[in-house]
């Protein structure tokens, strides 16, 4: 079984989608193949992924409560394909948003939905996860954990000639703990989808989310704004100004 | 201010403009966003390509009146209507807030009183649904007071409507 798997996320790297999708990976078997799509320059290339595939599973972000337009571009070229080309494959969805609720994906989902009656595909469902960027962030967390109990360890190795300090692996067991923690409600649910995805079947559409509490996130995500627009500039440039349109 | 933004072709520009204070053509001319917040972070309410669509979210955020034409997609935008969407989200700010008991962002330009959708095209009864479903979250998400859709099987309808 060939499942192609197509990264919408129009950003170039570091981006929330290519996580989700690789640990959707994790959980399907079969011959995988991975996709970018960002530019029209690419459709054909997926296109010709599509004709001898049985699954494709699109990851993307949530655009204005709904589909990327250069997503909604390349659907209507599917369609068409889709339809010259008798193609029948299962399509799943990962969608993420940066606000909290993955519910917030319902939009997005119900047109995928329509897409599949239109181009005469076989809609299987999807994950909406919440808090996608912030989830993100914990995957750069994590590799940072790994780096400093690395140059710990190597740093205990020299001084002491100790290959196991285990202050040093405790931190990295809690830090790592505590990440895997934010994660386990999308891990559950994309497992949970891998297995619809390798039997072919209908998975439905399940909500899932970063877990903490709302406030906590909406404090973190504002620091997270103040921070990024002060090394960029845009708090000295009119930060919540009511700008007027200079033509 | 009523702003009117629409996919159709030149030949309907005159009542557009007859009808408002602003129009938007989204004639596709202009590039997709590429999601990099800088309409936040780095130069506020306004978007880091110049073409047309550079300062959009100043005037689609000061639309008390929004009216968006567009021909179905799924139960979506048209693609061309969408990508002007998608370049306006500098009329929020980077700061979140709750609306209807869920996270949004704050309004740049405070709130709005109607968002209106005339779609166009051939539509499903469940793309009906989805668009009556988008618009309501549409109208939470960006502020407006109310929402309306409506669906018209004609062009000739449209003058009436807008």
């Amino acid at each position: 079984m060939k499942t192609v798997f197509i990264n919408c996320s129009p950003k170039k790297r570091f981006c929330a989608s290519a996580y989700f999708l690789a640990l959707q990976k994790l959980f399907v078997g079969g011959k995988k193949v991975t996709e970018k799509l960002r530019t029209p320059a690419d459709h054909a290339r997926i296109l010709e992924q599509l004709r001898d595939a049985q699954a494709a599973v699109f990851g993307l972000p949530l655009y204005v409560d709904g589909i990327p337009s250069h997503v909604l571009r390349f659907l209507e070229e599917m369609e068409t394909f889709c339809k010259q080309n008798g193609i029948s494959l299962n399509l799943y969805v990962v969608a993420n948003n940066g606000f909290i609720e993955g519910r917030q994906n319902e939009g997005l989902m119900q047109s995928f939905e329509h897409f599949c009656a239109r181009a005469g595909l076989t809609w299987g469902g999807g994950v909406g996860i919440g808090g996608g960027v912030m989830l993100n962030v914990t995957r750069i967390l994590f590799l940072v954990d790994v780096g400093l109990l690395l140059l710990n360890t190597l740093l205990s190795a020299v001084n002491t000639g100790n290959l196991f300090p285990k202050d040093a692996w405790i931190s990295f067991g809690e830090n790592a703990a505590l990440l895997l923690y934010f994660n386990l409600g999308v891990l559950f649910y994309l497992a949970r989808m891998g297995g619809a995805i390798r039997r072919r079947a209908f998975s439905g559409k399940k909500y899932t989310r970063i877990l903490i509490p709302s406030f906590v996130f909406i404090l973190f995500a504002d620091i997270f704004f103040i921070i990024i627009s002060l090394f960029e500039g845009g708090l000295f440039r009119g930060w919540l100004a009511r700008k007027q349109p200079e033509k | 201010m009523k702003v009117i933004i629409h996919d159709l072709d030149s030949q309907y520009a005159g009542m557009m403009e007859a009808a408002c204070d602003r129009v938007i053509a989204a004639d596709g001319k202009y590039a997709p966003c590429q999601g990099c917040f800088g309409c936040w972070t780095k130069h506020p309410a306004e978007c880091r390509m110049k073409d047309t669509l550079h300062q959009v979210c100043r005037i689609v955020g000061q639309a008390d009146e929004l009216v968006i034409v567009t021909k179905n997609l799924y139960g979506e935008y048209s693609a061309n209507v969408k990508n002007v969407l998608d370049r306006a989200i500098g009329s929020s700010t980077p700061f979140s807030t709750y609306r209807g008991r869920q996270m949004h962002h704050t309004l740049r330009y405070g709130k709005h009183s109607l968002l209106k959708l005339i779609v166009w095209g051939d539509i499903t009864e469940g793309e009906k649904a989805t668009f009556r479903f988008r618009a309501e979250r549409n109208a939470l998400n960006d502020g407006f007071e109310r929402a309306e859709v409506h669906f018209v099987k004609d062009l000739t309808e449209l003058e009436a409507l807008i």
